[in-house]
């Protein structure tokens, strides 16, 4: 009876106290839905500020919209006066919506050429990725009227060595092409603004970001060199989210799902998945395909853990002491630690059954999709609000499956199990906690004619809740 | 004693009978194998020979290269056997997370290859799985390679089973408690199989570390099922310990026994303190008899003991520049950017204190590159400049450099702090000198 209980906010806890609101806002949006909280949004904003003020040098924090289409979220990272991070055309009308300034937006990923000459007509900041789009940026700024020029980072990749592999990227211009890219910049100076260094590495891994920041540092000095002046160093995003209350119960279920899987337990899978492990003579080995559940550390301490790295190239001075050393601005993009916590999504019960090995699956009104992100199984266990009388129940704990609404049999919510209480009724909820991080719409679609589900904000102000629909948060009378 | 080979130094390790007056312990007898006795500093050493050492002719004739998981001591036995006989090691690891360690392998001529830090985005088929990376690199080359393969080679238990074990019966008979590190987990489950036949009523008891924290040589709890060899039911009890509390008890191995270990068997006789405390009662008519396995010395552990207890490693003691009252800053002369360039040609000593690339790429003309922590040392010690010479403290913000100033004009001097720093220079449109690296 492993659980993963989820770790909670207090204000969205109090939220799900309020049996009342729950019932208000399935009758007003029907269910599922999901829900958003700008204020939890603007507490991580805090934690983050509460770090980065006690070191010396200015920084900038842009929200990586990526991570949740929501407009309220966006609102929110204005208000606490953040920058924004947008990888679309789709996110770069929804920053610029929101009342964000030119001057507050960077540009991440593909672009194409379309989506550059828009970006270079806004004059925003182009986070460039390779050296045909550095090319391309100059050549439209060139063509711009008014004498503009257009604002660059150069994002860096490939900073392994023979002997440490950092993790492949496809994004970013290898270090072995800084020259050129340099070079590019110093030659045509009159149309581009060349703001700094940018790395962006999928990792947590502090040594992994140290070696960037310390090859990052190598080209600051080499564009000193060629009389440019990089003023920006933006070490990226990735900082993780903390999911479960105790992070020992991710051990322990994983302990207990290994040994499902080596025959030594009771099956904790359905259809027999193994999640990327594999069994081996006595040892269930491999690397789960799960995020980093376990994790207990909040996201400003992976960045505090970076900043006061000592580098090995400045005499043991820390990352911290280089960049005020050096007048150098910090850029971080955080996105899933800015929205940790700060969503839930609300599905309902449609009905349970057995299947043929005596699986009992609980059948949602919610898709597989639309709340995990990329396929990943989400190993958080959700909260049952049951809603009938109590005599309806059987009041004994279950294992369960949860089953989506999709005629696929891929579409399962949770393809390990999960122990309940008791028993769900249809008309019960089910609420998924922590869901704004990739979770609501990195993978959501609209298989088989099913909508997708609405959402909303939530906000508590001085005094009790009100619920909007997402993008009226912030406009009329909202928030 | 005379040996020919120093192979012929591995196992036999002595047996220390810890002082009962320290342990504190009654009707305990607390022994420590000391197998960091062993010739290249480890119970390791028993480990790698073991493995190797019947196909010794067949590797060296088929000129094959060792490869193994290790980022330790299994690597720093491997690379001396192959080295002392022409061959070479590749050692795979996910991270050598103690700066001296990786060195040491450097030195001895290891071929070291870390993995890129754990995805993101979980990926089945990333490369993070040491164990599915050496089997790729050995289908790229059939035969090249020899795996010694301590995860789950067998020889790894045995020599534990016919060396560890055996010798610990022969020196004070039955035991009734074991205590060892979990890495492999070959150490403890051979000596204990060995010692289980001469007493079935032993306790084995297996130590790891906490959950997220790090212990050099074992793995946490939620690890163990990366290890082919591990077999729980050979443990009574598997203890969780502390970084902190694994540094203690090192420190009181190190200082009360005057057994030079490393931070592993520091977690081992924590452990071991903790269980016979919980568990011992008399075992019969005679004492308690419990060994610890100390796996290996204390010297390739600095770096790790420094970044958990940095007060360990203190500085001469003195008034430094943390002691100035913030009344004692706030008069301290402030000098702008305008006021200093008209100074031209004074006798002043502009001192930078900022890291050498910032000086490097640029600073007030003039000016001479003291960086603040070197300062600081220095201030113990006495300034070297005459106090004749006006002396500028130029940082990046003008904050450091005031209290230096400060500091120093205590000292006698006549001190001043660029106001706003470097960066109210670089605004204020003044000239930036740079110098390149020599």
């Amino acid at each position: 009876m492993a659980g993963l209980a989820p770790r909670i906010h207090p204000l969205v806890a109090s939220f799900l106290r309020r049996r009342d609101l729950l019932d208000e806002v399935v009758a007003r949006f029907g269910s599922p839905v999901h829900v958003v909280f700008p204020e939890v949004f603007a507490e991580n904003v805090a934690a983050f500020r509460a770090l980065l003020d006690g070191y010396g040098f200015r920084y900038r924090i842009c929200y990586a919209h990526k991570v949740n289409q929501s407009r309220a979220l966006v609102r929110a990272a204005l208000r606490a006066g953040l920058g924004v991070d947008v990888a679309s055309p789709g996110e770069l009308a929804n920053a610029l919506a929101s009342g964000f300034t030119t001057d507050h937006i960077e540009v991440t990923g593909p672009k194409g050429d379309a989506f550059l000459r828009d970006l270079v007509t806004h004059e925003l900041t182009v986070n460039v990725d390779n050296l045909w789009e550095l090319d391309r940026v100059a050549c439209l700024a060139a063509r711009q009227s008014g004498g503009h020029r257009a604002a660059v980072l150069l994002r860096m990749c490939g900073f392994g060595s023979s002997d440490r592999a950092t993790p492949a990227s496809r994004f970013g211009i290898p270090l072995a092409q800084a020259t050129r890219a340099l070079e590019l910049v110093r030659q045509r100076h009159d149309v581009l603004d060349f703001r700094g260094l940018s790395f962006h590495l999928d990792t947590n891994d502090v040594r992994d970001k140290v070696a960037a920041v310390d090859a990052c540092l190598a080209l600051v000095e080499r564009a000193y060199a060629l009389g440019l002046t990089p003023r920006v160093l933006d070490v990226g995003g990735g900082f993780r989210q903390v999911f479960l209350a105790d992070a020992g119960a991710f051990d322990d279920y994983l302990h207990a799902l290994r040994r499902g899987l080596a025959g030594d337990g009771e099956p904790l899978t359905w259809a027999g998945h193994t999640f990327g492990y594999s069994y081996d003579g006595g040892a269930v080995r491999g690397i789960p395909v799960f995020h980093k559940y376990g994790n207990s550390t909040p996201g400003p301490e992976f960045l505090r853990e970076l900043l006061d790295s000592p580098l090995d190239g400045h005499d043991g001075r820390t990352v911290a002491q280089v960049l005020a050393d050096n007048l150098l601005e910090l850029w971080v993009e955080p996105g899933k630690a800015l929205v940790d916590q700060a969503g839930l999504t609300l599905a309902g019960v449609e009905f349970v059954k057995e299947a043929a090995d005596g699986s009992v699956l609980v059948n949602l009104d919610i898709a597989r999709d639309t709340i995990t992100p990329a396929d990943q199984e989400v190993m958080v266990d959700p909260a049952i609000v049951y809603r009938g009388a109590r005599q309806d129940y059987r009041h004994e704990p279950c294992g369960v499956y949860f089953a989506g609404n999709l005629c696929l049999e891929r579409d399962m919510v949770s393809n390990h199990k999960i122990w309940l209480e008791r028993l769900p009724l249809p008309g019960d909820l089910v609420v998924f906690v922590n869901t704004a991080g990739y979770q609501m719409d990195l993978s959501a679609s609209q298989a088989l004619m099913r909508p997708r589900p609405p959402k909303l904000a939530a906000v508590r102000g001085g005094a009790d809740f009100t619920v909007h629909p997402d993008a009226a948060y912030g406009v009329v009378g909202g928030g | 004693m005379v040996y020919d080979d120093i192979t012929e130094l591995i196992g036999d390790t002595p047996l220390l009978k810890l002082d009962a007056r320290v342990h504190r312990l009654e009707h305990v007898e607390l022994y420590a194998k000391l197998e960091m006795f062993n010739p290249f500093g480890s119970v390791k050493d028993r480990v790698a020979w073991a493995m190797v050492k019947d196909d010794l002719d067949g590797i060296v004739d088929k000129r094959q290269t060792f490869i193994e998981a290790s980022s330790g001591n299994t690597a720093k036995a491997l690379q001396v056997l192959a080295a002392t006989r022409g061959l070479r090691l590749a050692a795979y690891t996910n991270r050598v997370r103690v700066t001296e360690v990786r060195e040491v392998l450097h030195l001895l001529g290891a071929e070291v290859h870390e993995l890129p830090g754990l995805s993101e985005c979980p990926d089945p088929t990333a490369p993070n799985d040491v164990f599915s990376t050496i089997g790729a690199v050995m289908a790229t080359d059939p035969g090249a390679y020899y795996r010694p393969s301590q995860y789950t080679n067998l020889k790894n238990v045995e020599a534990h089973f016919r060396g560890t074990g055996k010798e610990i019966y022969d020196d004070i008979g039955p035991v009734d408690y074991l205590v060892g590190g979990l890495g492999t987990t070959g150490s403890t489950r051979g000596a204990a199989t060995y010692l289980k036949e001469h007493n079935p009523k032993l306790a084995t008891i297996g130590v790891v570390s906490s959950r997220a924290d790090f212990i050099p040589g074992i793995r946490s709890e939620a690890e163990m099922w990366e290890v082919g060899l591990f077999q729980p039911d050979v443990y009574t009890e598997i203890v969780p310990v502390d970084s902190g509390v694994a540094i203690d008890a090192t420190l009181e191995l190190v200082t009360r026994y005057g057994v030079l270990a490393g931070p592993t068997s520091g977690a081992t006789y924590a452990a071991a303190l903790d269980v016979l405390r919980r568990r011992a009662g008399a075992a019969g008519d005679r004492p308690v008899k419990a060994v610890i396995l100390v796996c290996d010395r204390l010297e390739p552990y600095l770096s790790y003991f420094r970044k958990r207890r940095p007060e360990l490693f203190g500085r001469a003691k003195g008034r430094s520049l943390r002691d100035l009252a913030p009344a004692e800053v706030a008069g301290t002369p402030e000098i702008t950017p305008d006021d200093l360039e008209a100074l031209d040609g004074q006798q002043v000593l502009k001192i930078d204190t900022r890291g050498s690339m910032a000086y490097r790429i640029g600073h007030v003309p003039g000016s001479v590159n003291i960086r603040d922590d070197y300062l600081v040392d220095m201030l113990s010690q006495g300034l070297p400049f005459p106090t004749s010479t006006k002396l500028i403290f130029i940082c990046p913000v003008g904050e450091l450099s005031k209290r230096l100033a400060a500091f120093t004009r205590q000292a006698g001097y006549d001190a001043a702090s660029l106001a706003g720093g470097i960066v109210a220079w670089r605004d204020a449109g003044k000239p930036l000198e740079s110098s390149p690296r020599g």
